[in-house]
């Protein structure tokens, strides 16, 4: 018994370790690139002047985003959780819905709107806005989770109201409000729409640009390697600051009974912020969208529509489903307690998000391309996107598994469970949801993806994503408006269920906890 | 338990790999009749897709295209190498041509193909062949702009200090200064550049968003493609107060560049693919490039796109476009000098 799972520990490490191999590929490909040029040269393109103002501006906007994020994603959250408003749900939806705009179609709107919109504030700004729903997401799910008789007991010995937010509460969704800042960071160092349109030059936008030309391949890999050291900082940073966790978790039942706090001020006050975002990241990018639409409605060709629909939902569905299963064993090893081992391949795919998809894209075309048929089929395409997007499946499939109380494993043990048997009885049925997040937020990222989806799709494919392109590179921006549109509304789905509140969790939990 | 995981995982591995082996080895099409043929195009869908319609029906043969932009598919092409599913790469411009070529991954085509095209756009070892011709111009606001440059040197002079646009990353803008180089040497080129950033050149991603920012306001001229005009006031779907202007004879600013077509050496499908380029080639096919997408035939004599002078009036430098594939050194010195 004891030879059998210490064979099966080998073998589920060996599959992590092939996991971590394979979404390795763009990194490797970037070192055999990088290679092409000397030392010498590597250190003169690395301290060169326009390189050091790239990396500052590079972070500067990282900065930015994160602390705008950890502010007022977490008070917007919170307001949606703890103050009494008016329509909460349609509130807590339009500040999801964000998620369904790729961020060069948010961007196309807003400067339609004003075109002189440009610099590294205007991308500040976007990148804001459309970032704020991980943060948002992460810290309301774990405002759900928090045992409310904690929150009593504090009022009753006499805590203020904002004694209690601050010590009690935030102290708990702290590991929350991290994992929002990562996954909003990394977003800003891999973002390419955005920035490249408001004239910002990212390391991401130095890449394309190099990359562009194409005949320095090399130079555009050490860029490249500079990026990705940067999101290695940014992730080690991130998990010092994150620090040790302290989750309570009561009996169940508790977490459904959240007074809402009904002072006639502060939800006047929480009303308005939320609403003023969800008119800033929704209102505004389907006005523009819409009306753009109806300026141009005639020269519609609703088969490329279903076409491009059709083809774009397949291969985010396949590639979501590919993360997915590459997500797993990654899972499993982090039930079982080796946790130095799946904390480090944690941190090599968050880091690895960061890489810009024409990167990844160029990789697996270098790879490729030896495949034969497969290549430039749907199967690489949909890889590529979970190569991409496996940071947040990974993300989520953690955090799922941390809100497992170790109480729970210890009674399961005490119970004659094995490790597997309490991983499949007790630590999944409770991480599923997040699981399931975890797969349509590959999904939804999946159908917005650009560069990676050119290089990669089947000669002749379009998906939405690329007819919006093919008509922006050639200014026809109300001929791009109607893929956009589908693109937003077929994003909406997967976002919408997103918000739905988790009550088949509980009843999960629940049976869990007579095991 | 865990077991079954590991079991189940070795299993999907074993799934995909055998798909892999079986895909491969179901491949072979050589030695039959060409039905179809696969394009790499840089030109964009919405204005070459219906010169590819009809050569379809013309020819009978389905032609399988992917779009993108042309430097990005020639750094696809490179990454592909002899694994390229490309028979033809169609270019915008003749750097990206030049870049695939000097990977040796074109073929030499033979001297009957493209006949009627103009030998100086033609690559000198014969691996591509030019399609179309593109004018570099200043475009500019007539009622902004009352000293009309007559050379790009002109452009670094402080009456037109920040009032014009350049787009270092675009590949036309790079083709001309890879002209430029070869024309005037490196240093000239590069005290240009420096000269150009210090007199507060606007730094923009395309010919067309400079165009846009010419009618805006935000800039009084730019150095563009001629065809940019038309196209943005095509996309506006009103006329635009930016017109074209050319800098006097000979000067390395009246570059002409041309989008252009070379058959991949490993494509088995040579002769078809030739069949192609003679088309595209062909008086009648280069007429319509004239009027539909207003570009410049390159058949000598041909008629020049509405309201511009004909191409040999343009007083295009002496370039030897083949050499526009050295781009490298113009990265470099983009690079160096920061606009890059």
């Amino acid at each position: 018994m004891k030879r059998e799972n210490r064979l099966g520990s080998y073998g589920l490490r060996a599959l992590v370790a092939g996991v971590l191999i394979t979404i390795s590929q763009p990194l490797i490909y970037l070192f055999i690139r990088a290679s092409d040029k000397s030392g010498q040269e590597i250190l003169a393109l690395i301290t060169r002047q326009k390189t050091l103002d790239v990396l500052a501006l590079t972070l500067l906007l990282l900065v930015i985003v994160v602390l705008v994020n950890v502010f007022l994603g977490t008070a917007i959250a919170a307001g949606l959780h703890y103050v009494k408003i008016p329509y909460p749900r349609i509130l807590l939806v339009s500040t999801i819905l964000p998620l369904a705009i790729p961020s060069y179609v948010f961007t196309y709107t807003w400067m339609a709107i004003f075109p002189e919109l440009e610099g590294v504030w205007a991308a500040a700004f976007i990148l804001s806005l459309s970032t704020m729903p991980y943060m948002i997401l992460a810290v309301t799910i774990s405002f759900q989770r928090i045992d409310s008789g904690l929150i009593e007991v504090a009022r009753s010995l006499g805590l203020s109201k904002s004694a209690v937010f601050t010590r009690v509460i935030l102290p708990q969704v702290r590991r929350s409000i991290s994992a929002g800042a990562l996954l909003s960071g990394l977003y800003v160092l891999s973002d390419f729409g955005a920035v490249s349109l408001l004239n910002v030059e990212t390391l991401t936008v130095s890449i394309q640009n190099l990359f562009k030309s194409s005949y320095d391949r090399g130079a555009a890999s050490v860029i490249g390697i500079l990026l990705f050291l940067a999101a290695a900082i940014f992730v080690l940073f991130e998990s010092i600051l994150k620090g040790r966790d302290f989750e309570s978790r009561g009996a169940e039942g508790f977490q459904e009974r959240i007074r809402r706090i009904s002072n006639p001020g502060l939800s006047t006050f929480a009303f308005l912020v939320i609403a003023l975002y969800g008119f800033l990241a929704v209102v505004i990018p389907f006005y523009v969208l819409i009306s753009r639409y109806l300026q141009n409605p005639s020269v519609v060709a609703f088969s490329d529509l279903f076409a491009a629909a059709l083809s774009t939902v397949s291969v985010a569905g396949l590639g979501a489903f590919i993360a997915f299963i590459l997500s797993l064993p990654l899972a499993l090893l982090a039930t079982q307690g080796s946790s130095a081992v799946a904390a480090i391949s944690g941190k090599v795919i968050l880091i690895s998000h960061a890489l810009p998809g024409v990167v990844v894209g160029l990789a697996l075309v270098s790879f490729g391309s030896r495949l034969g048929p497969l290549y430039q089929s749907i199967f690489l395409l949909a890889f590529a996107y979970a190569v991409l997007f496996l940071a947040k499946s990974v993300a989520s499939t953690s955090a799922a598994l941390t809100l497992v109380s170790p109480q729970l494993k210890e009674v399961a043990a005490t119970l004659g469970k094995g490790k597997s048997s309490i991983a499949m009885q007790v630590v999944f049925p409770i991480a599923l949801p997040n699981l399931a997040l975890g797969v349509l937020l590959v999904f939804l990222t999946a159908m917005k993806e650009l560069p990676a989806t050119l290089m990669l799709r089947p000669t002749g494919m379009d998906t939405l994503a690329t007819e919006i392109w093919s008509f922006a590179a050639i200014s026809r921006f109300n001929e791009a408006a109607p893929y956009a549109l589908l693109l937003v509304i077929i994003a909406a789905i997967p976002t919408f269920l997103l918000t739905i509140p988790r009550a088949a969790q509980s009843d999960i939990e629940k049976k869990v906890s007579y095991l | 338990m865990k077991k079954s995981w590991v079991v189940a995982g070795v299993a999907v591995a074993a799934l995909i790999l055998g798909g892999v082996s079986w895909v491969v080895s179901g491949s072979d099409s050589s030695g039959e009749q060409v039905k179809e043929l696969t394009i790499y195009s840089g030109r964009s869908e919405e204005f070459i897709a219906p010169f590819f319609a009809d050569w379809e029906q013309e020819s009978g043969i389905k032609l399988n295209v992917r779009y993108g932009d042309s430097a990005e598919l020639a750094a696809q092409i490179l990454e592909e190498g002899a694994n390229s599913p490309a028979d033809v790469f169609l270019s915008q411009d003749a750097g990206s041509l030049g870049a695939v070529s000097a990977a040796g991954l074109f073929t030499t085509l033979p001297a009957g193909v493209g006949g009627q095209i103009e030998d100086i756009y033609i690559a000198a070892d014969r691996s591509w062949i030019g399609v179309t011709g593109r004018a570099r111009v200043f475009a500019y606001r007539p009622a902004a702009v009352s000293v009309l440059p007559q050379s790009v040197a002109d452009l670094t002079k402080p009456i037109y200090k920040g009032r014009v646009g350049i787009a270092p990353s675009n590949a036309s803008f790079q083709a001309f200064v890879t002209a430029l180089i070869n024309e005037k040497g490196a240093q000239f080129a590069e005290n240009w550049l420096k000269a150009m950033k210090a007199n507060g050149a606007q730094i923009y991603l395309k010919n067309s968003a400079i165009v846009e920012a010419i009618d805006k306001g935000e800039i009084d001229l730019g150095l563009v493609n001629h065809y940019y005009t038309w196209e943005v006031s095509q996309a506006l779907g009103r006329d635009i107060d930016v017109k074209n202007g050319f800098f006097s004879p000979g000067d390395i600013g009246n570059l002409v560049n041309v989008s252009g077509v070379g058959v991949m050496a490993t494509s088995e499908k040579q002769q078809v693919a030739q069949d192609l380029i003679n088309y595209l080639t062909s008086e009648v096919v280069q007429a319509k490039f004239v009027a539909d997408t207003h570009e410049y035939s390159l058949i000598p004599g041909a008629k020049a796109p509405a309201t511009l002078p004909e191409l040999k009036s343009i007083g295009s430098p002496k370039v030897d476009l083949a050499s526009l594939e050295k781009v490298q050194a113009t990265q470099d010195l983009l690079t160096k000098v920061g606009l890059l």
